[in-house]
C-alpha cells in the first residue's frame, strides 16, 4: 500500500468515524424528543380499547373481559424513571413490548412490518425514479417537441394529484369497478407461503396497485427534476465541446446525465432512507401493513412503546441514508471528493 | 417511432398479463367455491398476535376456532338467554347460588382430544388472572366464582361468592374454553390454592396471593401455541396480515351442521374497504358496518347482496357536563332536546344504521318497551318544539337579545359540541344539531378532537360541555344504566362499596347531582339504584328501570338521538339460509350461525 493510498484510506476511516459520531447524537437525540412528545401525548390507550370495543358491538362485560389486563402494560413510574429505563433497553436493543399487541415485542412488530413496506415503496421508489430520470432526459431534449410538452404536463399533473387520491382511483378501477386486481392485504393468504409460483404470484399481483400508486405519485417530480437539471448541463460548455469533437450521441448522453443526476441522487438517497417511514396513505388504502400503517395505529391506540421504535427505525434509516449519500456523493462527483478543486 | 411502437408493445403486455392474472383470480374464485368469507367485526386481524383467545388482538375468532360455552342471544330485557356452544346445557339453582354445566358429550378439539370438565376449570383458573366480571379476585366484587368443582369428566359446578349478582350466569356461560393440554402448564403448581388465599384472606397473605395470580397475566396473554387446538367448527390454518385461513374441524361436535369447508377471514383498514369488498361481492356476509345511504345502493346492487336489520342494544346521545354552566340547570337541558330535530339528525348521521330515539330514557326503544311496558308512552317525547324551549330557556333565567339567547348575566352563550373527528356519523349529526340550534337563536359550535383516545381522555377529565355518548347498552339493565349513572357520572364501585365522587375527579365528567327528587319515590340515589340491578329480583329490577328511565327522561343528563339498528349484509350467491330479520342471532358471527345449523352451499 503506498503512502497516498494509506493517506486516503485513514482520511475515508477518519470520515466515516465522524458520520457515525454524528449520527449517534442524533439517534439520541430524535429518540429523546421522540420519548418526551410520546409520553405527553394525552389519551388513555385502555379506555379508547374498551369504548372502541363497545362500539364495535361487544358488551360491557365482553369488552371489560378484553382490556382490563391491559392496564399492566401501561408504563409506570415517573417521566425520568422511564426515559431512563427506556434507555437502558435501548442499549441492549430492547424496544419493549406492544400495547395494541400484547405479549408482542416491539423489534418483532417493526420487523415483520419493515418487510412488508420494503417491497411497494423501494420497488416504488427506484421504479419512480428510473421512470422519472428517463423521462426527464427525453422531455429535456425533445423540449421544444409536442412529446417533450406531453411528459412535462405528465410530471406537473402528477406532482399535483394527492397521493391518497391515486390510490383511490386505481382501488376504484382495479379493484371495484373492473375487480382485475386485490384491493387489499400483502397476499392471498390461501398460498403457501415460500418460492412456489402460486405465492409469488399472489404477493406481485397484491403489490401492483401499491407500487404502481407509489411510481406514479413520486414520478412526477423526478421527471421535472430531471428535465430542468438537464437543461441547465445542456447549455454547458463541455456538452457543447462534446458534440463539436464529434463524441458519439450515447457519450454526450452519458455526460448530460451524469451530471444532471447528481443533485437527484442525495434525494434518491435520502427517499431510500424515508422508506422505513412507510407510505402511510398507501398503506392504509391498501392495507398493506408496512412500518406507515404501524406508526398509524400504534398512534391511534396509543402504543408507546412501538410508537417509540418506529419513530427510532424511522431516524435510524433517515441518519444512515444520509451518511450513505454523503460518502457515495463523493464517490460519483470527484469534485467533492477533492474539495471543489477538480 | 419504431421506440415508441416499443413501448407501446410492451404496454401491451402489461396490460394483458395484468389481465391474465385477474382471469387467474377469477378462476381461482371459482374454485373456491368451499370458501365463505367474511370479516371480524370485532377486530382487525394481526398477524404477529399468538392464537390465544385471552389476548384481546390472538387469531382466534369467535364461533370458528374461539368457542365459549354458549352464545349470547340478542334479547331486549333477559341477558341470561344463550344458545348451547361446548355447554350443551345448565341449570342453576332457584337462588342463582350455583351453576352445573353439562359439556357436548361428543365434544372434542381439532387434535382428537375429548373436550373435558378439566378444560374448563383451566379456563376458569386462566380468566381469574386476566380478572374482571365473574373471575374477580376481590372477595367483595358482585358475581366472582368462588368454587369450581369438578363433577365429573362432562359435568362441572360453578359456585358464586356471597355478593351475588344477576350477570352472574351470563358471564359465567360466556367463558371461553381452551385446551387444558396446551394452556394447563401456565398454571403454577398450587394455583386454586392460591386462589382461594386471594379470595377469602384479607390480610397481607390476600394480597400476596392476589399478586401472584395477577403476575401470570403477561404470561398468559403472550403465550403463543405453536397450532392452534380448537373445539369449534373451524381450525387455523394460515394467517397474514390481510387475511386468515381456517379449515374445517373434523372432530367438532356437530360437524354435519357446517356447509363451508373453510373460512376466510379478510382484514380492513377501515369502513372504506370493508364498503369495497361488499360492492365487488367478495364477502359473504359482514357484521354491523356504519355505511352512507350512496355507498348503501351500490351494496345493494352488487348481485347476491342482501341486507339483513335486527335489534342492536345500544343507542347513541348528547351528553352534558353538569357541572358546566349552564348545562347545570334542567331547564337548559330540556330546551336543548325541544330544539333537536332527532328525525333529521337520524336522517343526516345514520340513515341505514340507526332510527330517531322516540324519547329519552335511557334504554333502546324496543328494550325500553319491554321494560316500561305503557310507561314508554308516559315519557315525555321531547318532539321539536320552539315554543317550549324557549319557555324552558326563560325558566333557567336565560336572555333573549337581537334574536340571540345569552346566559342569565347578559354574556354570550355558545354551546360547544365535541365529537371526535374519525366518527363520521357524529360529527355529521353533531353539524346538523349545532345548524338547528343556529336556525333558534342559540349560538352553536362543532368541535373535532383528532382521534377517540384523546376524545375519551378530554371528556373524562371534564374539559368538554357536550360529548357524544354511547348509552343504552343492554341487554343487562346495569349495563344500560351504568352509562347514564356510572362512573362517568361519579359513581363508582370499589371493594364491593358504591361511593360518588365529585366531579372532575374519578372519571366523572357529567357532574350530574347525587340525589334526585322523583315524583312517588322521593329522593332518589340513580346510581344506587343502579347498582341494585345487580343483584334483585327481576319483579324489582322492572321497578328500578322504570324510576331510572324516569330520572333519565325528566333530569336529561343526556339527550337520547338515535337507536342503533343492528344492519348486517349477506351475499346469497355462495351460500344461502342465513338468519332472518330480527333473528336473535344476528348480533353472533357467521361461525356460531353455522354450528347453529344455518347456511348452506348454494345448490346449482
Amino acid at each position: 500500500m503506498t503512502r497516498a493510498t494509506a493517506n486516503r484510506a485513514g482520511a475515508l476511516a477518519r470520515r466515516v468515524a465522524g458520520h457515525v459520531a454524528r449520527g449517534l447524537v442524533m439517534i439520541w437525540l430524535v429518540a429523546t424528543i421522540s420519548f418526551v412528545i410520546i409520553r405527553e401525548i394525552p389519551g388513555d390507550p385502555v379506555l379508547a380499547m374498551y369504548e372502541s370495543m363497545l362500539q364495535k358491538g361487544m358488551s360491557p362485560d365482553q369488552a371489560e373481559r378484553a382490556t382490563a389486563v391491559l392496564y399492566g402494560f401501561l408504563p409506570k413510574g415517573s417521566l425520568w424513571e422511564q426515559y431512563t429505563g427506556y434507555m437502558g433497553s435501548l442499549l441492549h436493543f430492547d424496544l419493549g413490548r406492544s400495547l395494541s399487541t400484547p405479549g408482542v415485542e416491539v423489534t418483532s412488530l417493526i420487523g415483520s412490518a419493515a418487510s412488508w413496506t420494503v417491497l411497494p415503496v423501494l420497488a416504488g421508489t427506484l421504479l419512480s425514479f428510473l421512470l422519472g430520470v428517463t423521462m426527464g432526459v427525453y422531455a429535456a431534449v425533445r423540449r421544444s417537441g409536442r412529446l417533450g410538452d406531453l411528459l412535462a404536463l405528465s410530471g406537473s399533473l402528477l406532482h399535483g394529484v394527492p397521493v391518497y387520491v391515486i390510490g383511490l382511483l386505481l382501488t376504484a378501477i382495479f379493484a371495484t369497478l373492473w375487480p382485475i386486481l386485490p384491493s387489499g392485504g400483502p397476499v392471498d393468504v390461501e398460498f403457501t407461503p415460500g418460492l412456489n409460483a402460486g405465492y409469488l404470484g399472489s404477493l406481485v399481483r397484491h403489490a401492483v396497485l401499491p407500487v404502481v400508486t407509489y411510481t406514479l405519485a413520486s414520478y412526477g417530480g423526478w421527471i421535472l427534476a430531471m428535465k430542468s437539471n438537464v437543461v441547465t448541463v445542456l447549455g454547458d460548455d463541455f456538452i457543447l465541446a462534446a458534440e463539436l469533437r464529434g463524441l458519439r450521441r450515447g457519450i454526450v448522453f452519458r455526460y448530460l446525465a451524469r451530471n444532471a443526476i447528481l443533485p437527484l441522487f442525495t434525494i434518491l438517497a435520502l427517499s431510500i432512507g424515508m422508506l422505513f417511514g412507510g407510505s402511510i396513505f398507501i398503506e392504509e388504502i391498501f392495507n398493506y401493513p408496512g412500518l406507515g400503517l404501524l406508526l398509524v395505529n400504534s398512534i391511534s391506540s396509543r402504543d408507546y412503546a412501538l410508537m417509540g421504535g418506529t419513530f427510532l427505525v424511522i431516524t435510524i434509516g433517515i441518519v444512515v441514508a444520509n451518511i450513505v449519500a454523503d460518502l457515495l456523493y463523493s464517490v460519483i462527483d470527484p469534485r467533492v471528493r477533492s474539495g471543489g478543486t477538480a | 417511432m419504431k421506440r415508441l411502437a416499443t413501448f407501446a408493445a410492451l404496454m401491451a403486455i402489461v396490460t394483458a398479463t395484468a389481465t391474465a392474472c385477474g382471469g387467474a383470480a377469477a378462476t381461482d374464485a371459482g374454485a373456491e367455491v368451499d370458501v365463505y368469507t367474511t370479516i371480524d367485526g370485532t377486530k382487525q386481524i394481526n398477524a404477529s398476535a399468538p392464537i390465544n383467545p385471552f389476548n384481546p388482538v390472538g387469531s382466534v375468532f369467535t364461533g370458528y376456532n374461539g368457542m365459549a360455552l354458549a352464545w349470547a342471544r340478542n334479547h331486549p330485557t333477559d341477558p341470561n338467554r344463550f344458545y348451547p356452544a361446548l355447554a350443551r346445557s345448565w341449570t342453576q339453582s332457584p337462588d342463582g347460588a350455583q351453576v352445573d354445566i353439562h359439556l357436548q358429550p361428543e365434544a372434542r378439539w381439532s387434535d382428537g382430544k375429548p373436550v373435558t370438565s378439566e378444560d374448563v376449570r383451566v379456563s376458569i383458573g386462566l380468566a381469574y388472572t386476566q380478572g374482571g366480571t365473574a373471575y374477580a379476585l376481590d372477595p367483595k366484587a358482585a358475581g366472582a366464582a368462588a368454587d369450581v368443582r369438578v363433577l365429573d369428566a362432562k359435568t362441572i359446578r360453578v359456585t358464586q361468592g356471597a355478593n351475588r349478582s344477576a350477570a352472574f350466569l351470563a358471564n359465567l356461560l360466556s367463558t371461553v374454553v381452551v385446551p387444558a393440554h396446551v394452556y394447563g402448564a401456565l398454571l403454577p403448581r398450587g394455583f386454586w390454592d392460591t386462589l382461594k388465599v386471594a379470595q377469602h384472606d384479607r390480610g397481607p397473605a390476600g394480597e400476596r396471593a392476589k399478586a401472584v395470580i395477577t403476575g401470570l397475566a403477561d404470561k398468559v396473554i403472550a403465550f403463543s401455541p405453536e397450532q392452534d387446538v380448537s373445539a369449534g367448527p373451524f381450525v387455523l390454518e394460515r394467517v397474514n396480515p390481510g387475511a386468515a385461513l381456517l379449515r374445517r374441524n373434523p372432530y367438532f361436535y356437530n360437524s354435519r351442521a357446517i356447509g363451508p369447508d373453510k373460512v376466510k377471514v379478510l382484514n380492513y383498514t377501515g369502513n372504506e374497504q370493508i364498503w369495497n369488498y361488499l360492492i365487488s361481492g367478495q364477502l359473504d356476509n359482514a357484521p354491523f358496518t356504519s355505511v352512507p345511504a350512496a355507498v348503501m345502493e351500490r351494496i345493494r346492487g352488487a348481485r347476491g347482496s342482501q341486507v339483513i336489520t335486527g335489534y342492536s342494544p345500544v343507542a347513541t346521545s348528547l351528553a352534558f357536563n353538569q357541572s358546566h354552566k349552564p348545562y347545570d340547570n334542567v331547564h337548559v337541558r330540556r330546551a336543548l332536546a325541544y330544539l333537536i330535530d332527532r328525525e333529521q339528525v337520524t336522517r343526516i348521521a345514520a340513515p341505514e344504521g340507526g332510527t330517531p330515539a322516540a324519547t329519552t330514557s335511557g334504554i333502546h326503544a324496543k328494550a325500553a318497551r319491554a321494560w316500561l311496558g305503557d310507561g314508554f308512552a308516559e315519557l315525555e317525547p321531547y318532539r321539536l318544539d320552539p315554543a317550549k324551549a324557549a319557555a324552558e330557556l326563560r325558566a333557567a333565567g336565560m336572555k333573549l337579545r337581537d334574536g340571540r339567547w345569552t346566559m342569565p348575566d347578559g354574556s354570550p352563550w355558545k354551546v360547544e359540541i365535541h365529537v371526535p373527528a374519525s366518527f363520521s356519523d357524529w360529527v355529521s349529526a353533531a353539524k346538523s344539531i349545532s345548524s338547528g340550534l343556529g336556525d333558534h337563536g342559540i349560538d352553536a359550535t362543532v368541535l373535532t378532537a383528532a382521534d377517540y383516545s384523546l376524545y375519551l381522555s378530554e371528556l373524562a377529565k371534564g374539559e368538554y360541555d357536550l360529548g357524544f355518548w354511547l348509552i343504552g347498552l343492554g341487554p343487562s339493565p346495569y349495563n344500560i344504566f351504568q352509562r347514564l349513572f356510572g362512573q362517568a357520572n361519579g359513581w363508582q364501585m370499589f371493594g364491593g362499596r358504591l361511593t360518588h365522587v365529585p366531579p372532575g375527579t374519578g372519571g366523572n365528567w357529567m357532574g350530574g347531582p347525587r340525589t334526585v327528587e322523583v315524583a312517588g319515590e322521593g329522593l332518589v340515589d340513580p346510581g344506587e339504584l343502579t347498582s341494585r340491578l345487580n343483584y334483585v329480583s327481576p319483579g324489582e329490577q322492572r321497578r328500578i328501570v322504570g324510576v331510572l328511565a324516569r330520572i333519565a327522561n325528566e333530569q336529561l343528563p343526556a339527550v337520547q338521538l338515535w337507536d342503533y339498528v343492528n344492519t348486517q349484509f349477506v351475499n346469497t350467491s355462495r351460500y344461502t339460509g342465513f338468519p332472518p330479520d330480527d333473528s336473535e342471532m344476528l348480533r353472533l358471527s357467521s361461525g356460531v350461525w353455522m354450528q347453529l345449523g344455518m347456511i348452506r352451499k348454494r345448490q346449482p
